[in-house]
C-alpha cells in the first residue's frame, strides 16, 4: 500500500512537472523574427538601418544613378511603379500595383504591341496632384530622348505614348514598334514614374540629383534634399498623402557604413537595427558565430545574382569546345559553394545562368551534368589531342593548358573562390594563373576587348525579366567595328542558340519564353560556353526590436526595405 | 621671414601644377580608373559611349587637363563626374570632417606625448619608463584598423552587451547622432574612438621623439650648470628642459599634421566619417578626375603650408636659428 502511494505521488510529480514545462516552454526561438505570436508594437518611433553604399545621385534615370542601394532605400519607397514584385507561393512574380485601377492590358498584332495603363483615381503625388497620363508621357520622353540616361532598353521600342482622355486623364496607351517581352519592368522598376507637373520644362537632373521633396510612395525624404546628408545619412519620413498603407514609424534613417566589420559591430551594439551585408567571408563568419536577438533572412533560392566562370570562347585554350567541357568536368562546384557559403546553409551550385529568382524559367538544371569527373576530363582532352606533361599539366602542340584567371581585385570572397578552383583545376591538369584587376579595368576594358581567358564575376538582375540574349547572342560580340559595345564578352557563337535567345525578348507568353530559354540553355550547356557557379545569397539581418520583416521574405529585386511602411517597433 | 614665406609660396605653384598634371595623366591613361566602368554591365550598349562623350574622355589628356585648369585658376574646381555635385562643396564637407579629427587628434597626441616623453626621460630606466616604452613600441607596430576594430569591440560593444546598456558608452558611427550637431556630449562620445585610433601611432612616435629630445637636453651643460647653481629640479625640467626639447618635436608635429590633411582613410572608413581620405578613395575607384585633382590641390597646399609652419616654428623656438 505504501509502495503504491509512493508510486502515485511520483506519477503526480512527473505529471505536474510536465505541465509546468509545457507552460513555460513553447516557441523561444526569438532568432527567427517570425510573427508567431502577436507582438505588442508601439506607434511611431525612429529606426536606424546600416547601409553599405549610397547612390551617387537620386536622378534615377541618369547614368549617375544605377545604384542598387539607391533603389532599395529611396527609389522604391518614393517613386510609383506600375507593377510590384511579390511572392506567390515559392515564386516571385509581377503583380499590378495599387497605383493601377486594373491590370494593364497588352495586345499584340503582328509586329505591334500596345499596352494600356489605367491609373487609379486615388493615386496621387505627395502634393495631392493626381498621377496621370502626363506622367507616363513625360517619363517615356525623358528616358527615350534624354541625354545621360542609364538604360533606355525597352523605352526605345515605344514609338509613342497616347493619352486618349487628355494628359490629365487616367489612361495611358503605349505603342511599341516591336514586341517587347519585358514591358512589365517599364514605367516603374528602378526608374519609377516621374511627376510631369513638377519637372516638365525644367532641369530634371538639377531638381532630383541631390534629393527631391516629392513622392508617390509611403515615404519621402525628410525635408527634401536636406534628408540626404551626403556620405552620412538618408532620412525618410512618412508621406502623409500616400493612398496605401501609411507607415507606423515616424522616421527611418539609413547610416552609411562602408566597412563590413564595423557594420556588424554597429549592429551588435544596437546603433543600427538592421543591415543588408554583402555575402563576404567576414559576414558569413559573423552570422555563423551567431548574433543574439537577431532575425535573419538568408536567401539563395530566390536571388537576382548569378556568379559564374566566364570563359573566353575565342581564346586558347577555351577556343576548343572539348577543353571547355573538360574544364567544366574538372570542378566540384557544390564543394566550392559549400566552402564559401556553407555557414549560411547554402551548399548547392547553380546549374543555369538564369538567376534563381526566375524559378523554373528555362532549364534550371541545364548544367547539372557538369560534376567533377576526372576520367571524363581525360577522355575529352585526349580526344582533342592533348597529353599530360611530366608536370601533370595538359599540353598540345607545345602549348600548355595555362589559363589566366581574372576577377575584381580586393574582393576577399572571390579571391577565396579562385584558390578553391585553382586547386581542383590543377588536379585535373589545368594550370591557372591568377591576375586580378581593378573593377574599372576589368569591366571597362579587358572583358569587352577579350583580354582575358577565364573570369569570375556576377550578373545581377534588376527586374524579373531574364537578360541572357545580351550575353550570348552572337551579334552582341564586341568587336573593333562596333567599338566593343556588345555584352557577349565570352564571344559565344552558337548560331542555333540565337533564335531562341532572341525569342525570350519578344514572346509575350511567359511559357513560350521559358520554353525558348530552355532550348537555349540546353545548347549553351552542350557547348559549355561558360559555367554557372553560385547564387550570391541575399542576407538581411534585423534586430528583434523590429516587428515586420520575416524570414525568407526580403524582396530580391525591391530589396528588404520596400515594405517598411508595415514595420513597427516592439512596445 | 617674409622672404621665406614668399619663396615657399612661389615654389609651391609649379609643384602643385606638376603634381596635379602627373596624377591626372596617370588616372586618365589607366583603365583601372575609368569613370565609365560602372556602366559596363548596363544592358544598353550605347550608355558607355554616351558617357565618354559627355565627359570628353576621348580628347587628348593635355586637352582634358587644360579644360580643368582653365576653370581651376578662377576658383572653379568643376563638378564631380559621377555625383553631379560641385567639387568645392564636396571638398569643404570632407575637409571639415578631417580637420576636426586632426585638431582633436593633434591636441591629444601633443599633450600625451609631451607628458609621457618628459616623464620617461626624467625617470629613465624606471619601471614607468619601461612600461611606457613598451606601450609606445606596441603603438607604433599596431595597425590602425586593428586598433580601431578592437576599440569598437571592447570599449563600445562589450560594455553595452555586458552591462545591458541601452546604448554603447562610446559611439563609433560618424561624428554625431543623426539630427544632432555642435560641441556637446554626443559629439564627444563620437569623437573618442576615432581620435584614439588615429593617434595610437602618432602618440607612440611623438613620445619617442620627446623622450629622446628631453634626454638630450637634460644631459646638456646648461642644465647641469643650472642644477649646480641650486635651481630646483622641477624648475629646471619645466623651464629649461621642456622648452628646449620641444624644438625637434614641434617640427615633427608640423610635418605630420600636414600629411594628415591628406586624409585618415582607415579611421574614416572604420568610423564612417566622410573625410578627405574616403573622398579620395571613392574618387580614385570611380576615376572621378575633378575630385581627385581638387583633393591633390588641397592636400598639397596643406603639406606645403605645414612644412612652412615647421620651419617658422623652428626659428621661433630657437633664437640661434633666427639669428643665423
Amino acid at each position: 500500500m505504501r509502495r503504491q502511494r509512493r508510486s502515485m505521488q511520483l506519477l503526480a510529480l512527473i505529471l505536474g512537472l510536465s505541465i509546468i514545462a509545457a507552460a513555460c516552454g513553447g516557441d523561444d526561438d526569438d532568432d527567427s523574427g517570425s510573427k508567431g505570436e502577436e507582438t505588442k508594437t508601439q506607434t511611431g518611433g525612429d529606426l536606424v538601418i546600416g547601409a553599405e553604399q549610397f547612390p551617387d545621385c537620386m536622378d534615377w534615370i541618369a547614368s549617375c544613378a544605377g545604384s542598387s542601394w539607391g533603389s532599395w532605400m529611396v527609389s522604391y519607397n518614393t517613386m510609383p511603379n506600375s507593377f510590384d514584385i511579390v511572392k506567390d507561393g515559392d515564386d516571385w512574380v509581377y503583380e499590378t500595383s495599387s497605383m493601377m485601377a486594373e491590370d494593364p492590358e497588352i495586345t499584340t498584332e503582328g509586329d505591334k504591341q500596345v499596352v494600356t495603363y489605367v491609373i487609379d483615381d486615388k493615386a496621387v503625388w505627395s502634393d495631392k496632384t493626381p498621377i496621370t497620363c502626363a506622367d507616363y508621357l513625360y517619363t517615356w520622353d525623358q528616358i527615350k530622348n534624354g541625354d545621360d540616361i542609364y538604360d533606355k532598353t525597352g523605352y526605345q521600342d515605344i514609338e509613342s505614348v497616347e493619352c486618349p482622355d487628355g494628359e490629365d486623364g487616367k489612361t495611358a496607351v503605349t505603342n511599341y514598334s516591336k514586341p517587347y517581352a519585358g514591358w512589365q519592368q517599364l514605367f516603374g522598376g528602378q526608374f519609377g514614374i516621374f511627376p510631369s507637373h513638377l519637372l516638365k520644362g525644367k532641369d530634371r537632373a538639377a531638381i532630383m540629383a541631390n534629393g527631391y521633396d516629392f513622392s508617390a510612395g509611403p515615404w519621402k525624404l525628410d525635408g527634401g534634399a536636406s534628408g540626404w546628408v551626403k556620405d552620412t545619412s538618408i532620412t525618410l519620413v512618412p508621406n502623409e498623402n500616400y493612398w496605401g498603407k501609411k507607415p507606423t514609424l515616424d522616421k527611418v534613417t539609413f547610416l552609411l557604413q562602408a566597412d563590413t566589420a564595423a557594420e556588424f559591430e554597429a549592429f551588435k551594439a544596437g546603433t543600427v537595427k538592421a543591415i543588408y551585408p554583402q555575402p563576404q567571408l567576414d559576414a558569413v563568419e559573423e552570422i555563423s558565430n551567431g548574433i543574439p536577438d537577431t532575425g535573419k533572412s538568408i536567401n539563395a533560392d530566390h536571388t537576382p545574382n548569378a556568379e559564374a566562370l566566364w570563359m573566353n570562347n575565342a581564346k586558347f585554350p577555351f577556343d576548343s569546345k572539348a577543353v571547355r567541357q573538360a574544364f567544366s568536368y574538372s570542378l566540384d562546384r557544390d564543394a566550392i559553394v559549400e566552402a564559401l557559403f556553407g555557414g549560411l546553409g547554402v551548399t548547392k551550385a547553380m546549374n543555369s545562368f538564369n538567376q534563381t529568382i526566375l524559378g523554373d524559367f528555362g532549364d534550371p538544371d541545364a548544367f547539372a551534368g557538369y560534376t567533377q569527373d576526372l576520367d571524363k576530363v581525360d577522355e575529352l582532352m585526349e580526344g582533342d589531342g592533348w597529353a599530360k606533361g611530366s608536370d601533370g599539366i595538359w599540353a598540345k602542340g607545345g602549348k600548355k593548358a595555362e589559363i589566366v584567371f581574372k576577377t575584381t581585385a580586393g574582393n576577399a570572397r572571390r579571391e577565396r573562390t579562385q584558390e578553391l578552383i585553382l586547386e581542383q583545376a590543377k588536379d585535373a591538369g589545368f594550370s591557372l594563373k591568377i591576375d586580378n584587376q581593378a573593377a574599372g579595368d576589368l569591366f571597362g576594358d579587358q572583358l569587352p576587348k577579350g583580354d582575358y581567358t577565364l573570369a569570375l564575376y556576377a550578373q545581377v538582375l534588376t527586374s524579373l525579366d531574364p537578360s541572357l540574349s545580351s550575353l550570348f547572342v552572337s551579334t552582341n560580340i564586341p568587336t573593333a567595328e562596333n567599338e566593343f559595345s556588345g555584352q557577349n564578352w565570352t564571344r559565344t557563337d552558337i548560331p542555333d542558340a540565337d533564335e531562341p535567345l532572341l525569342a525570350v525578348d519578344t514572346e509575350s507568353d511567359r511559357q513560350d519564353r521559358s520554353d525558348a530559354q530552355a532550348e537555349a540553355d540546353k545548347l549553351l550547356a552542350e557547348d559549355a560556353t561558360s559555367l554557372p557557379l553560385d547564387p550570391l545569397p541575399n542576407i538581411f539581418l534585423w534586430s528583434t526590436d523590429i516587428v515586420g520583416p520575416e524570414e525568407g521574405e526580403d524582396n530580391p529585386i525591391f530589396g528588404p526595405f520596400h515594405d517598411m511602411n508595415e514595420w513597427a517597433l516592439k512596445a | 621671414m617674409l622672404t621665406l614665406v614668399l619663396r615657399r609660396f612661389l615654389i609651391s605653384i609649379p609643384l602643385l601644377l606638376i603634381a596635379t598634371f602627373l596624377v591626372f595623366w596617370m588616372v586618365r591613361s589607366t583603365q583601372a580608373f575609368d569613370p565609365t566602368a560602372r556602366l559596363a554591365q548596363s544592358r544598353d550598349p550605347s550608355v558607355v559611349q554616351n558617357e565618354r562623350e559627355r565627359l570628353g574622355l576621348d580628347d587628348p589628356i593635355p586637352v582634358q587637363y587644360g579644360r580643368w585648369l582653365k576653370d581651376a585658376v578662377t576658383g572653379d574646381l568643376g563638378e564631380s563626374q559621377t555625383k553631379h555635385e560641385e567639387v568645392t562643396s564636396m571638398l569643404q564637407r570632407s575637409f571639415w570632417n578631417t580637420l576636426q579629427l586632426i585638431l582633436w587628434g593633434a591636441l591629444f597626441s601633443a599633450v600625451v606625448a609631451m607628458i609621457i616623453g618628459v616623464y620617461s626621460a626624467v625617470k629613465q630606466y624606471s619601471i614607468g619608463d619601461y612600461v611606457f616604452t613598451s606601450l609606445t613600441y606596441i603603438g607604433i607596430a599596431m595597425p590602425p584598423f586593428v586598433f580601431g576594430l578592437l576599440a569598437i569591440a571592447y570599449l563600445a560593444v562589450w560594455p553595452k552587451q555586458t552591462w545591458g546598456l541601452d546604448k554603447p558608452p562610446l559611439e563609433f558611427v560618424g561624428l554625431h547622432t543623426t539630427g544632432q550637431s555642435g560641441l556637446n556630449w554626443d559629439y564627444i562620445k563620437h569623437l573618442v574612438l576615432p581620435v584614439l585610433t588615429l593617434t595610437v601611432q602618432i602618440v607612440a612616435s611623438w613620445t619617442r621623439y620627446q623622450r629622446a629630445a628631453t634626454l638630450d637636453v637634460l644631459s646638456s651643460d646648461y642644465v647641469r650648470t643650472a642644477r649646480a647653481k641650486g635651481v630646483p629640479r622641477r624648475k629646471v625640467i619645466i623651464k629649461h628642459a621642456v622648452r628646449n626639447s620641444l624644438i625637434p618635436l614641434v617640427t615633427v608635429m608640423a610635418v605630420d599634421i600636414g600629411l594628415l590633411f591628406g586624409g585618415l582613410l582607415i579611421t574614416e572608413q572604420i568610423f564612417s566619417i566622410p573625410g578627405m581620405g574616403r573622398l579620395f578613395l571613392n574618387a580614385l575607384q570611380t576615376g572621378d578626375a575633378p575630385v581627385i585633382l581638387g583633393y591633390i590641390l588641397v592636400a598639397g597646399v596643406f603639406v606645403v603650408l605645414f612644412n612652412l609652419i615647421a620651419d617658422v616654428m623652428y626659428g621661433v623656438l630657437d633664437p640661434r636659428v633666427r639669428l643665423s
